[in-house]
């Protein structure tokens, strides 16, 4: 267990578990509004004046980011698929896009479009090959084909090859603040229904024994494939927008591997197989990662480094799981669980 | 009587093939050159509780495996409520109405009792509209009432990974229950849980055999538990099918009991 019962005096002291545990109760009841509230108050900043400058950048960056972990949690936390070669939608989004308007020069959104649907039928041909995969080998295999992408896209003219691609006349810093947080609060709201469903059921038993799932009758490569679409989807839009956004893309900007290991450590340090998890990740590596880079550039990918180690033994439910668990541990034997020795007492009927 | 492997067929032979739930005809299993399950015929009528035993290394889970569609028979067809099934995949032949349990007890730790219990029922199946609602009320009652009929009821919201091995065994029980298959395989349901809990499983087994109709056919190693339950008893040794009949008939006969004792 993470939460260990001898060093958190001081937490049973201000939040005891019970507590807790009615305040996940309430979250999970009101997950809708907690959606809405926190669409409202990501909206609020450009009502009260910022508008432009560094803080606006971070701010749509982190929303980005989120976007990203939350996608990468679809199918590595949800559905137990960790994949190093998200990364590869984000980049087909982002030059799809960069190339519909710059050289077919098409509106942003009809460009988003084509992003998205340049994304969900590359992401549908390589799920059914690597989706076969499993562990170690499906990493490595989806690592591979960011880098195979990568070094494609690096030799074609038509994505500006190793030079990239230089976008001007790109809307202001602000469309893209709201397009961020929209489709952020769009995919917490479709993660969370999701996860109420037969689906999102489905999703996590291919994460628990995909074996057994087999055996009850669900075609599995088929909910991963879905699964995995869907996390395209939100990623090649993150990826379409972005390359406007910066206003430049080349291959190492839009295959970023850096940033799919960060985007990993988000999802980790917040929560897998949560909703809340991968965005508060995201939200809080982003703003350490930010602070350390303007304050001592080069250190922040050492930073990232030791933060994923710490996180992977220390805590590997993440912020959310962690604190899930500590609010549970009373529960069970409240409810008549029993530790696996003592099993006999559980059913004494007669 | 049904002593020997020639005339052991009386069984089968008194039910109509209208009731047959599962027929295999020839199954053969060969890992390299091991013949694993050579040659063998079982059928399974419905209502029935079949038990299939066998010395280790018989076979048995060869054969469940290859009904189940994790493996493949190199010979033979295995049919299922009347349909050809020897070549489908696992997941079409257990939504076809094949329930299995394993030897280890397999459940989704993750997730929480009940959403095992959901994943379980098959209404809604695989259609888009199905897949993407939420479980209604009757499914939740359900899962209600199948956890209060084991006495787990207040492990509902529990995470399943933390149920001890004995309440998992059950879990992953009353999970067939609410998939409510036409056969239900079960691969030592008896093994590794204490007699207080054994009693109660018995009860259960009993109580979906006799109240639900459930079908069902179990490899077992405890003796007293499959002579108890089953209805009738395949004998698998070697790969082969040595003999079949009544849990009395299977006690008495001489090529069970040499099986047993290692003489050919």
């Amino acid at each position: 267990m993470s939460t260990d019962p001898d060093t958190s005096g001081l937490l049973r002291s201000i939040l005891p578990p019970e507590r807790l545990d009615r305040l996940f109760d309430l979250c999970g009841a009101h997950g809708w509004k907690l959606i809405a509230a926190g669409a409202v108050v990501g909206a609020l900043p450009p009502v009260f004046g910022l508008r432009e400058g560094y803080m606006m950048t971070v701010l749509s960056e982190m929303f980005l980011f989120a976007i990203l972990a939350l996608s990468w949690d679809i199918v590595g936390g949800q559905t137990g698929y960790p994949s190093f070669g998200n990364m590869a939608f984000f980049g087909i989004g982002g030059y799809a896009t960069a190339i519909l308007v710059k050289d077919a020069a098409i509106s942003f959104p009809i460009a988003m479009v084509g992003a998205v649907v340049a994304v969900l039928v590359f992401a549908a041909v390589n799920g059914l090959i690597v989706l076969r995969l499993r562990g170690h080998y499906f990493a490595i295999a989806t690592l591979g084909i960011l880098l195979a992408i990568q070094q494609v896209t690096r030799n074609l003219d038509i994505t500006g090859g190793a030079s990239g691609k230089i976008l001007f006349d790109v809307p202001p810093g602000i469309v893209f603040y709201y397009f961020f947080l929209a489709v952020l609060v769009v995919e917490m709201a479709v993660v969370y229904y999701l996860t109420q469903t037969r689906f999102g059921f489905i999703l996590n038993a291919i994460r628990d024994d995909e074996g057994k799932a087999t055996a009850m009758g669900f075609n599995t490569t088929y909910y991963k494939t879905a699964a995995w679409m869907l996390a395209a989807l939100f990623t090649g839009l993150a990826g379409g927008a972005y390359g406007l956004f910066n206003t430049f893309l080349d291959p190492q900007t839009a295959y970023n591997g850096a940033w799919n290991v960060e985007l990993i450590a988000m999802a980790l340090m917040g929560g897998t197989g949560t909703v809340a998890g991968p965005v508060i990740g995201a939200f809080g590596l982003h703003t350490i990662i930010e602070y350390v880079e303007s304050s001592f550039v080069g250190w922040q990918l050492v930073l990232l480094g030791a933060a994923i180690i710490v996180t992977v033994i220390r805590f590997p439910k993440g912020v959310v799981g962690t604190l899930r668990a500590y609010a549970n541990e009373m529960d069970y034997y409240e409810r008549g669980g029993m530790a696996a020795t003592d099993d006999e007492e559980v059913t004494t009927d007669e | 009587m049904s002593n020997t492997p020639e005339t052991d067929d009386d069984h089968a032979a008194t039910a109509t093939a209208a009731d047959t739930v599962l027929r295999t005809e020839g199954i053969t299993k060969r890992f390299g050159g091991l013949t694993a399950v050579n040659d063998v015929d079982v059928e399974v009528h419905e209502g029935e509780i079949v038990g299939l035993i066998g010395p280790n290394g018989a076979g048995k889970s060869t054969l469940f495996n290859c009904i189940t569609g994790t493996l493949t028979a190199d010979e033979g067809r295995v049919t299922l409520q009347g349909e050809d099934v020897t070549d489908w995949p696992e997941y079409k032949i257990a939504r076809a109405g094949l329930g299995r349990m394993f030897q280890e007890t397999r459940i989704f730790g993750g997730m929480s009792v009940r959403k095992n219990l959901l994943l379980a029922a098959q209404e809604g199946g695989a259609d888009i509209g199905g897949l993407l609602r939420r479980p209604d009320d009757s499914l939740m009652e359900r899962t209600n009432e199948l956890l209060d009929y084991v006495d787990l009821g207040g492990l509902a919201d529990t995470r399943a990974g933390r149920l001890s091995f004995g309440q998992q065994k059950l879990i992953e029980f009353v999970m067939e229950l609410m998939a409510e298959p036409d056969l239900l395989l079960m691969d030592e349901p008896a093994g590794g849980i204490n007699p207080t809990m054994l009693e109660n499983l018995i009860d259960y087994i009993r109580t979906a055999n006799d109240e639900e109709e459930a079908t069902i056919f179990l490899i077992e190693h405890n003796m007293d538990f499959v002579m108890e339950i089953a209805d009738r008893i395949y004998v698998l040794a070697h790969g082969e099918r040595i003999a079949t009949g009544t849990p009395d008939e299977i006690q008495h006969n001489q090529h069970v009991i040499d099986a047993y004792l290692g003489r050919e």
